[in-house]
């Protein structure tokens, strides 16, 4: 076999092998949506047409936070698909704090860690504490794993592990971080925006 | 600042304002319709655009 028809058989190989990637991730994202929406669902069935009462500058501000962490991980892939290496880096850092922003949000002040006072609601107050708890939960562990994620890329590009031709590694982590944005986009409204504020106590 | 990376501020831009209009609507009633609507608009940008759910479909490689 030539070089050249050698080289073509790899790259046909490649483009398969990524295709195939590609189909194996969203069939796992698919399968994370199912329980995602499990949580979506309970919040309906359990809190009905009304919500407690939380903070809404700060589910404002978490929302900006993640959303803006979306445009750094899109600006971070096409950098290296344009081969912009120090971009590349610079942006996927710029998305890991944004990340880990968004989580010190959620499990400081949401949950109230950080709070003298502690929270407002506890996990133990019935139906508003475990369904408010189980989706900021259970999103909170896949901001986790994302930021970890992140993580992994960020020390890949920085050796030099990604090019412009084959960066699936950079593509895989930019759809899972987006896809723990989209999931906080139905999230939000159903958690801070819908219905009208119970009295908890 | 070259198209690829324009498309990333268009849809920026796209998200928070109808993040913006969620706010308001919900300091106006909370009412789900409307509410869903706008969390399904922004869905929508973020798959097309940020997860580049056609490029499924598609048999290249990368990201624009």
């Amino acid at each position: 076999m030539s070089q050249l028809a050698h080289v073509h058989q790899e790259e046909m190989s490649y483009a398969r092998r990524l295709r195939l990637n590609r189909w194996g991730l969203w069939m796992f994202l698919v399968s994370e949506s199912f329980m995602f929406a499990g949580l979506f669902a309970a919040r309906f069935y359990l809190w009905g047409n009304t919500r407690p009462e939380l903070d809404q500058t700060l589910g404002l501000v978490l929302t900006s936070i993640l959303l803006v962490s979306s445009f750094f991980m899109n600006r971070a892939e096409v950098a290296i698909s344009q081969g912009h290496r120090k971009e590349f880096l610079r942006s996927l850092l710029v998305t890991f704090f944004l990340g880990a922003a968004f989580l010190v949000g959620v499990v400081g002040f949401e949950w109230g860690l950080f709070l003298p006072e502690g929270p407002h609601i506890r996990p133990s107050d019935g139906a508003f504490g475990a369904v408010l708890y189980g989706m900021t939960g259970m999103h909170a562990f896949h901001v986790l794993t994302g930021l970890i994620f992140i993580l992994v890329v960020w020390n890949l590009g920085r050796k030099g592990g990604f090019s412009p031709e084959r960066y699936w590694g950079v593509e895989a982590c930019a759809v899972y971080w987006h896809f723990v944005d989209l999931v906080w986009v139905f999230f939000y409204p159903a958690l801070y925006l819908i219905g009208e504020v119970a009295k908890l106590h | 600042m070259n198209g690829a990376y324009r498309t990333g501020v268009i849809v920026l831009v796209g998200l928070a304002v109808l993040t913006l209009i969620e706010y308001f609507l919900a300091q106006a009633g909370g009412l789900m319709v409307p509410l869903m609507l706008v969390a399904v608009f922004k869905a929508a940008l973020i798959l097309e655009y940020f997860m580049h759910f056609s490029h499924l479909w598609s048999e290249e490689g990368g990201a624009e």
